[in-house]
């Protein structure tokens, strides 16, 4: 006797799914094979941040080379290479970022464009880049020099791509400072400093550890960088501290717009100042080392 | 250095796309499910063909990976199911050779407890061997074979409810 059941049986039959949802899994299936996933990780200190180039290029031995050796890159990890001896992937880290790139394959799309990718690109010396990327056979597109933007030179690389090198801006120890006209530290000055712990305290959940006079506490848990200092004769509120690239042409230009400027103090963290807007509000501007 | 195998994936993957979406569709009836387990299959078959040991890239090895994406779906169901089923499953065997009506059977497939269709499904849909479903679900032989018996007299049940002769 035969089993009914068997006539349950269904041989694999094609079917096209919605052509917009075959692109779409195309699409992150490509994503998720040249982004390789845990193949990406073997040097944990830089991460992928919002924008990563990845570049097309002719030869990504001699391109990985190139970029170690002119632009200081480091290797991430060992580039995937395909049955037919073409580079697929491949990852460099740059200063805080990474770089990508892989031959090039048409059947993906993935071709390089006429003229290169342009990319914008820190180093701390611009004219031993350029001077090194010349020697290895990139094409000079624009010698080092000072624009208004700093200093900086473009090259075309051996592989076809635009590199526009430019002078990274100086770096505090623990990573980036904060830039012209950022607040770089907040001062909460109070009648009161005990009645303010108890009050913010007891609303915020803010934390106090003592500060470098008796009257001054480092705050903890309000997301800002500062303190809060209690005393009388001060303006009461927030007074903020900016940063400037110097010093002396930001006193000039708080005087020409109706502002008072106060002593340059050398302290601990860079120059400083106090100074009063022309609505006779406090700040603090301050020159980093 | 070394190749990646999932190059092989793309290079495949028009071919492969029909044949999974079509195995798939066919055994969970809905568009949205086939198309949430089919982007399961590729994505995750991106890291198996990276696995050490791994199998060439193939069309049926895909169907493979779809397989068991396929019991996980129906695991998951099993056990958001659980909770509503009553404890209630026959485990008489009568001799039963009527020929079955293939649209019907379908219809009665999709009402089942998500166990039993799995069960059902990977044994006569796709026709694999009794050790081959029971190491996809991950249970004994004897319990697939206990869990088979029960599936289908779950399903004769239905099916002559359908047929509007209950006995």
């Amino acid at each position: 006797m035969t089993d009914p059941f068997d006539a349950l049986r269904a041989p694999v039959e094609p079917v096209d799914p919605d052509p917009r949802f075959a692109a779409e899994l195309r699409e992150r299936l490509q994503r998720a094979v040249l982004n390789g996933g845990e193949m990406t990780s073997t040097e944990a200190s830089v991460k992928l941040r919002s924008l990563t180039p990845y570049l097309a290029v002719s030869d990504a031995r001699r391109a990985i080379e190139f970029y170690v050796e002119v632009f200081g890159a480091t290797r991430r990890g060992d580039p995937i290479v395909m049955p037919d001896g073409r580079i697929g992937h491949a990852e460099l880290a740059i200063g805080d970022a990474v770089l990508m790139l892989a031959e090039e394959f048409e059947e993906i799309g993935h071709v390089a464009s006429p003229g290169g990718a342009s990319v914008r690109i820190e180093v701390s010396d611009v004219d031993g880049a350029v001077e090194r990327a010349v020697a290895r056979g990139a094409e000079l597109l624009r010698p080092v020099g000072d624009s208004g933007y700093g200093r900086g030179g473009a090259i075309r690389d051996p592989f076809g791509q635009r590199w526009l090198v430019s002078q990274a801006p100086p770096r505090t120890a623990t990573g980036t400072g904060p830039r012209h006209g950022e607040a770089a530290y907040f001062t909460f000055q109070v009648p009161d400093d005990e009645a303010a712990k108890v009050f913010y305290g007891g609303v915020l959940g803010w934390r106090f550890s003592p500060g470098s006079t008796e009257t001054a506490w480092g705050v903890e848990g309000n997301g800002l960088f500062g303190g809060l200092w209690g005393g009388p004769g001060r303006q009461v509120g927030w007074k903020l501290m900016y940063a400037v690239d110097d010093l002396e042409a930001a006193l000039a230009r708080v005087r020409e717009l109706g502002g008072q400027t106060g002593e340059v103090e050398h302290q601990p963290y860079g120059l400083s100042a106090d100074c009063v807007d022309n609505q006779g509000i406090q700040f603090w501007l301050l020159q980093q080392p | 250095m070394r190749p990646d195998p999932a190059f092989a994936l793309l290079e495949l993957y028009e071919a492969a796309l029909p044949e999974v979406y079509g195995y798939l569709l066919s055994r969970c009836g809905s568009v949205a499910v086939a198309e949430e387990l089919t982007s399961e299959t590729f994505l995750g078959a991106v890291t198996a063909c990276r696995g050490t040991g791994a199998p060439p890239v193939s069309t049926r090895w895909l169907i493979g990976v779809a397989r068991h994406k396929l019991v996980d779906h129906w695991r998951r169901r099993e056990r958001e199911e659980r909770g509503l089923r009553l404890v209630h499953e026959t485990g008489t065997v009568d001799p039963w050779d009527e020929e079955l009506d293939a649209l019907l059977a379908r219809e009665v497939l999709a009402e089942l407890g998500a166990h039993h269709r799995a069960a059902l499904t990977l044994r006569y849909l796709d026709g694999l061997a009794v050790p081959e479903v029971a190491k996809l679900l991950g249970r004994t032989v004897h319990a697939t074979e206990a869990l088979l018996v029960r599936a289908r007299a779950a399903f004769r049940t239905a099916y002559r409810r359908k047929e509007g002769r209950d006995d």
